[in-house]
């Protein structure tokens, strides 16, 4: 008996957000609640039909420290100011596969803290905020921003060149940052550092390592005939699709397997964008022709043709290739491709693009991998014979295994899940037969994996492996320096970390809300912290020759600065701007919730 | 207004019943009536008393049930829509006029009717078995009526498509009965057709009567499928509640026959009613 | 946060596979493993699904039909749609308190200054309850512009404004439908003058009897004001009529400007107003009304629990009015004279002059947390805000007598009241003042016109008004209307997050068809909330919507190019034509 009334007397705290349920009124009724009279009853009503509302809880989806420790150290200083404001947080650590999934293919998310491939170029803004992609899967518009007006100016930028578009992409950066529409908080550019082993090969800074020209044209010492990298991320050893948002970071080794028509040749002395794959450009007003390179052919021995290449495009565009009631298109290389309206063939080897872009943009279009139409056509067919829905983004032609035939200068040998990817130099590949160009010099490139950046420093060290691939974590650069038979290798870097909001929802669909958020981040002080000073705090995603006087860094972020000083958050500032916004606070100071 | 119309349909009820005793109870059985009234009061009156409180129950709380409702209930207008689509739409295509005065007659004096005569008709039988199980299967059908009206929210087709049974809508006809039944019902009160289910259960007793009441079947059964015809041509039910209706009238004549005599209440009565006893 | 909803289209569960595992589903190598795990963890996207809320034909025929209008026409594009019926305040307490709902089609107060516009979409109150942005709208620039309007004058303000509307009519948080004619029936043999506005309290004084007869029947089809007759209760008001007889404002709406009432003056310096209240001025109880009543109303409106709860609990009506006020500043000089400091420019101010003034030996206790006995409440939920208030107490021309739950509230003559002094105002002519409910608009045509009712308060349902038989002693009165009728989203959440989509959606309304089918021409497309003067050329109705037209013609909806809409704004569908949930 006792028990039972201590269970009445215990109430059950309401969920969080969940009002009071059926169940609980009826339990009160039960427990004996007199409600004699229709006022009694109406004020029941009224009371309870106020929905109780909570603590706002939120939590920060981030790959754990083991895939990227500032990653982790970022969303650790954001979750802690985020707790002085009275916000509930909690972390949804996951894998990096695991974590792009959520975030690029399923939406599933609050808030995140990230890398962003970022890009030389400032259309990358095209594929991560224009509103037509906030419903696809990949790494276009994962925010779910939409804005009116807002596409317009993307399109402007995209369609413009000189200095007509370094005033639009101004004008976007502007738009973006003063009334905070703003989706995520670019919070750095980390600084590149990569180890290098010189005894074996030399040349090493002739290119960018995050980039496929950066393993061609090496100069082998001692008839070295195989090159090893260490990585630090497992995902090419388990899935090679060019085209899986979920397992590509910046996808360097997919590069080495596939060619591009031309390729970025960012940090080389030949601007930004060299030919490759195509012999010739002919640029005319909104079309490009194109010639490819004499007698290319995929790893399969099947030729490279100029059908190769319209198919590709098609393809990006809509990955059902038309089995869809609607186009399905790529996860990756979306905005790109979008560039390209209209593919003509004139013979095998050259066809015409046409493309509602300026010329940088356009360039920007050639840089995606040529795939070869047969094998990626019998892979729709297989996918779709066997009654697979097409999910854009996520069914299996674009996130499964594909088997890696490219016409790229390496091609696959072998791997083995979690440890290592062998490629072996491609024999037919152009860059072998024309001199001007790096191409492979060795028999045999071999990816081992670390599990950090520690380990792959090591490695090299060791002398098992010849250079690092993925760009070191800061923590690691210390190791790095003191060892004498490896150097450290500094490139440009265009990646930065981010705070991603999914701004489809309440609280995060509030732009005051998400300033606020931004300005607990003292950027400076977290270069500082976390990274070493190797890094370059930002208010904008682009690089610097794009960042407009005004919202260029000037000690403090000119856009969101930071609530507090020397990292030091002023807690009652926050809490003010947050009940300014109209927020409130109960007493225990938590921030509430009401929807 | 209310005042005038509750004496007009009492007037107009009051004739219709002048007129059925004459013809279906007859003259012999209200001479018996006139003797025997107290003992058949005296057994009826323990499920009287509690048809009485049910009503007054219903009654007062007919403010308070709808909040109650709201908080606990399930919203399942839309549900129904879904189930049943426009069924009750069926009715509209032959409506005429006549048709639609005849339903609306029906629905409130035929109604009333029909719910009154019985009692005063098996009151005239010396066996007071059919009036007690008559008695308790209103009771039931109310309660558990009311028990489906606090579970249930459901609005009717006329708050739902009111473009499209503007023509027979009741209340757009005679709005004055609006106010008739909004002093017995809530408009959110209409799973199940408690029209239905009451009619049904005179229906049902009727045909358990044939024996006494021959003449009264027809007439019983005529009525009693008017009016669940009606709830749904004046498009006040939808076909599910008038199912539902008919089920709940069927339940709570099973339940009625079952119930009554296995408790003797009167028993009981007696020690402290003796008075009604001495006759 | 709300993983809920994820855990629904989810697909696939880690329990399913774990089920699938122990059914005996081998899983050999790691790489098979992977295989599974990238098969079931991927979202099987379900279709769009969403609900609209409304309330039922009595007393509002409309809403539920033009519900059923835009549901049938999303149903057309794929998009699955459920109109769900709430009783009136339950569909307040759900749009307006609990933010409950996905869309919902009602009435919107509206106002005669575009200034409503700030408290219906500055994002400061989009987590407030009450009319205040019960849509959830958030914008910088928005907000900016608003508060600009509230302070400029002239033609820079008209300018402000005029960005604001096409704002509005770009964003659509909201898609206003029509504004409906207001019409109502009143009865000249018994009583003449009818000529205030009837939504007004001035519309019932001053009114000149032609009979002996001291009773005033007026008639409404909503029965709210029997249940409860508190001015805070957003579920249970409208505009307020019957609550506004027993309560009197500082100033009171008389066309378009505000005149005096309780306040025999105010003098303006700089922006603020030194009020002084009539002489010797009285609650219905005999208690004397002073200027401290008045700051105490103010100051309850901006937080109803005067400081005590630990999170402000502003009063979710009058919250644009009590905005404009700083009440914390508020200077009482003697019973009658105090001076109330306020922001924004003349016109914006003397709206903070129409909120009721309540008595403070009232309402002073009802600023504790709401209870129920074992139920856990909101905290910032106060009695203020859920009490009943019968009767109300004000010092309002007419006093409470009696009401009868769903059927009538009688009401009588305060003869204390500073009208009757007055004579420059008008008064309460009649000695009682009966409001009776009818359950809808024929029923109270029918009472007005067998002469047992002299005026219905409330607005005739649209298809009703040619029902109307007017003659010698029944007048049909057409008064000017604020009021709209509009599509609400809830825009914290995709996809109604998302404008294009919304913009999509507002194009599926042809409102000149509704116009004209449903409310049977008594009533006009609107493109902007907005009204009269102050609609911006651009969006003046010009037989379609100039901001979302309807897709189609001659309300036939050109379903493929809905969808294709719909598809360039990036949503999908799957092959049997219903739209994605995916956003």
């Amino acid at each position: 008996m006792r028990t039972t009334l201590a269970y009445v007397m215990n109430w059950e705290p309401p969920d969080s957000n969940g009002g009071v349920s059926r169940r609980s009124l009826l339990a009160a009724t039960a427990a004996g609640v007199t409600v004699s009279t229709s006022g009694c009853m109406d004020l029941v009503q009224g009371t309870i039909g106020q929905d109780n509302s909570g603590q706002l809880s939120l939590s920060i989806t981030t790959v754990p420290a083991d895939g990227d420790r500032e990653g982790v150290q970022l969303a650790r200083a954001l979750a802690e100011n985020l707790e002085a404001v009275g916000i509930d947080v909690s972390f949804d650590m996951r894998s990096p596969l695991e974590f792009h999934r959520a975030i690029l293919l399923d939406h599933d998310f609050d808030l995140y803290v990230g890398r962003h491939p970022g890009g030389i170029d400032p259309d990358f803004l095209y594929d991560a905020l224009h509103s037509a992609y906030a419903t696809e899967s990949g790494w276009q518009n994962p925010f779910g921003f939409a804005r009116i007006g807002f596409d317009e100016l993307l399109e402007r930028q995209r369609s413009t060149d000189g200095d007509e578009r370094r005033e639009a992409v101004a004008e976007l950066l502007r738009q973006l940052t003063r009334e905070y529409p703003y989706p995520f908080v670019p919070i750095c550019f980390p600084d590149e550092f990569r180890t290098v082993r010189p005894d074996r090969f030399e040349g090493w800074d002739a290119r960018h390592l995050g980039t496929r020209l950066g393993y061609l044209g090496l100069e082998p010492r001692d008839d070295a005939t195989e090159l090893t990298v260490a990585g630090t991320d497992s995902r090419p050893s388990r899935n090679l699709n060019p085209l899986a948002a979920a397992y590509r970071g910046r996808g360097t080794i997919v590069d080495l397997l596939y060619d591009s028509l031309v390729t970025p040749a960012y940090g080389d002395d030949g601007g930004e964008y060299r030919l490759w794959l195509a012999e010739d450009l002919d640029w005319d007003d909104a079309s490009v022709t194109v010639t490819l390179r004499e007698d290319c052919r995929f790893h399969n021995g099947d030729a490279l043709t100029a059908k190769d290449v319209a198919f590709t495009y098609q393809f990006l565009a809509d990955t059902a290739l038309g089995r869809a009631d609607v186009p399905s298109p790529s996860p990756r290389y979306r905005g790109r491709a979008a560039a390209v309206t209209n593919v003509e063939r004139h013979d095998e080897r050259t066809l015409t693009l046409t493309t509602k872009a300026g010329r940088a943009a356009s360039e920007r279009a050639l840089t995606v991998p040529i795939l070869p139409r047969d094998v990626w056509w019998s892979q729709v067919e297989d996918a779709t014979d066997q009654n697979q829905s097409i999910s854009q983004g996520t069914w299996d032609v674009v996130t499964g295994d594909v088997p890696a035939i490219g016409s790229g200068p390496f091609e696959l040998e072998d791997r083995s899940e979690g440890e290592t990817v062998t490629l072996t130099r491609f024999e037919d590949h152009f860059t072998l037969r024309e001199d001007d160009l790096p191409g492979p010099t060795v028999d045999r490139l071999r990816l081992t994996i670390d599990p950090g950046s520690l380990a792959a420093i090591e490695t090299v060290q060791s002398g098992s492996a010849d250079a690092t691939m993925s760009s070191l974590e800061t923590h690691a650069l210390d190791q790095a320096r003191e060892y004498e038979n490896v150097e450290l290798l500094e490139s440009p870097s265009r990646s930065f970390y981010h705070v991603g909001f999914n701004v489809r929802h309440a609280p995060f669909s509030n732009p005051h809300f998400r300033r606020i958020v931004a300005r607990l981040l003292d950027k400076a002080r977290l270069v500082e912290d976390v990274f070493d000073g190797n890094a370059t705090p930002t208010a904008v995603p682009v690089t610097d020759e794009w960042v407009p006087d005004d919202l260029a860094w000037n000690g403090e972020d000119p856009v969101a600065p930071f609530l507090g000083s020397d990292g030091e958050l002023d807690v009652e500032a926050a809490r003010t701007k947050f009940e300014s916004a109209g927020y409130q606070y109960d007493s225990g100071g938590n921030l509430l919730a009401r929807y | 207004m209310l005042a005038q119309l509750l004496a007009q349909v009492a007037a107009v009820v009051g004739v219709l019943l002048a007129i059925s005793i004459g013809v279906f109870v007859g003259q012999s059985r209200l001479s018996t009536t006139r003797v025997e009234w107290r003992s058949r009061v005296r057994d009826a009156a323990p499920i009287a008393v509690v048809l009485v409180l049910v009503l007054l129950f219903n009654r007062t709380a007919r403010e308070t049930l709808p909040s109650l409702s709201w908080s606990i209930g399930w919203n399942l207008t839309s549900t129904f829509y879904e189930i049943e689509g426009q069924t009750v739409l069926l009715f509209q295509e032959y409506a005429t006029p006549e048709l639609t005065a005849y339903f609306s007659y029906v629905y409130v004096y035929g109604y009333v009717f029909v719910l009154i005569f019985p009692v005063v008709a098996y009151f005239a039988l010396s066996d007071t078995r059919p009036l007690r199980e008559l008695l308790t299967a209103y009771t039931l059908n109310y309660t558990l009526g009311l028990l489906c009206y606090v579970l249930v929210i459901a609005y009717g087709p006329r708050n739902w498509i009111p473009d499209l049974v503007e023509t027979t809508m009741l209340y757009n006809q005679y709005p004055q009965y609006q106010e008739l039944t909004g002093e017995v019902n809530h408009n959110t009160n209409v799973f199940p057709s408690l029209h239905t289910s009451l009619s049904a259960t005179v229906a049902m007793f009727a045909y358990r009567t044939r024996d006494v009441y021959p003449k009264w079947v027809p007439v019983a059964t005529l009525l009693a499928a008017s009016v669940a015809v009606s709830t749904m041509y004046l498009a006040i039910h939808w076909a599910i509640d008038v199912t539902a209706g008919l089920c709940l009238g069927a339940i709570s004549v099973v339940l009625s026959r079952r119930l009554v005599g296995r408790w003797s209440l009167s028993e009981e009565f007696d020690d402290w009613w003796p008075s009604l006893r001495r006759e | 946060m709300d993983r809920e909803s994820t855990l629904e289209n989810g697909g696939v569960s880690r329990r399913t596979l774990l089920a699938g595992a122990a059914t005996g589903l081998t899983v050999a190598t790691s790489g098979c493993v992977r295989q599974v795990r990238s098969v079931v963890n991927r979202d099987t996207v379900d279709h769009l699904s969403v609900s609209i809320a409304t309330v039922p034909a009595d007393g509002d025929r409309e809403s539920v039909q033009i519900a059923n209008l835009l549901a049938d026409n999303l149903e057309t594009v794929g998009i699955d749609a459920s109109v769900n019926l709430l009783a009136e305040e339950e569909f307040l307490r759900a749009i307006l308190v609990n933010h409950d709902f996905d869309l919902y089609v009602g009435r919107h107060p509206g106002g005669t200054d575009p200034d409503f516009l700030y408290e219906t979409l500055h994002s400061v109150y989009a987590d407030e309850p009450g009319w205040q942005n019960p849509f959830g709208f958030t914008s910088m620039t928005f907000d900016d512009l608003l508060e600009r309007q509230r302070v400029l004058e002239g033609d820079r303000r008209r300018d402000v404004i005029e960005r604001i509307a096409d704002s509005v009519a770009a964003e659509q948080p909201f898609v206003p439908v029509c504004v409906p004619d207001e019409n109502r029936l009143v009865r000249e043999d018994r009583f003449d003058d009818w000529d205030d506005h009837l939504a007004t309290r001035l519309g019932y004084l001053g009114l000149e009897p032609l009979d002996g007869d001291g009773e005033l029947r007026g008639i409404i089809t909503d029965v709210r004001p029997t249940q409860n007759l508190n001015p805070l209760s957003v579920e249970y008001r409208n505009r307020g009529t019957i609550v506004n007889f027993v309560y009197d404002s500082l100033g009171t709406v008389a066309g378009d400007e505000v005149r005096p009432w309780l306040a025999s003056s105010w003098e303006w310096n700089g922006s603020a107003a030194t009020v002084t209240i009539r002489d010797d001025v009285q609650w219905h109880d005999g208690e004397p009304l002073t200027a401290a009543d008045v700051r105490f109303t103010y100051r309850l409106l901006e937080d109803t629990s005067l400081g005590d709860s630990d999170v402000p609990a502003p009063s979710p009506r009058y919250r644009g009015q009590s905005s404009i006020v700083d009440s914390n500043a508020i200077e009482v000089h003697d019973e009658r004279t105090l001076t109330i400091p306020m922001t924004g420019s003349q016109n914006v101010r003397e709206r903070a002059f129409t909120v009721p003034i309540l008595p403070k030996h009232v309402w002073t206790e009802r600023t504790g947390g709401a209870t129920v006995p074992g139920l856990p409440v909101e905290q910032a939920t106060t009695t203020a805000v859920v009490a009943e208030n019968v009767p109300p107490i004000g010092s309002g021309p007419f006093q409470f007598v009696d009401r009868t739950g769903r059927e009538s509230i009688l009401l009588e003559r305060f003869d204390e009241h500073f009208s009757r002094a007055d004579d420059e105002l008008p008064e309460a002519t009649v000695e009682r003042f009966r409001v009776a409910v009818h359950p809808g608009s024929p029923s109270a045509i029918e009472a007005i016109e067998s002469g047992s009712a002299d005026v219905t308060i409330s607005t005739l349902e649209a298809y009703s008004v040619d029902e109307v038989t007017e003659s010698e002693s029944v007048r049909l009165l057409e008064s000017s209307s604020q009021m709209f009728y509009h599509v609400g989203f809830n825009v914290r959440n995709a996809p109604f997050s998302n404008p294009y989509f919304r913009r999509v959606v507002a194009r599926l309304l042809d409102k000149e068809r509704i116009v004209d089918e449903l409310f049977g021409g008594h009533a006009s497309p609107v493109a902007t909330p907005l009204a009269g003067e102050w609609v911006p050329d651009d969006l003046e109705w010009d037989g379609d919507d100039p901001s979302v037209p309807f897709f189609g013609a001659d309300g036939q909806l050109d379903e493929s190019a809905a969808r294709t809409a719909f598809e360039e704004a990036g949503f999908r569908y799957d092959d049997d034509g219903k739209l994605l949930a995916r956003y």
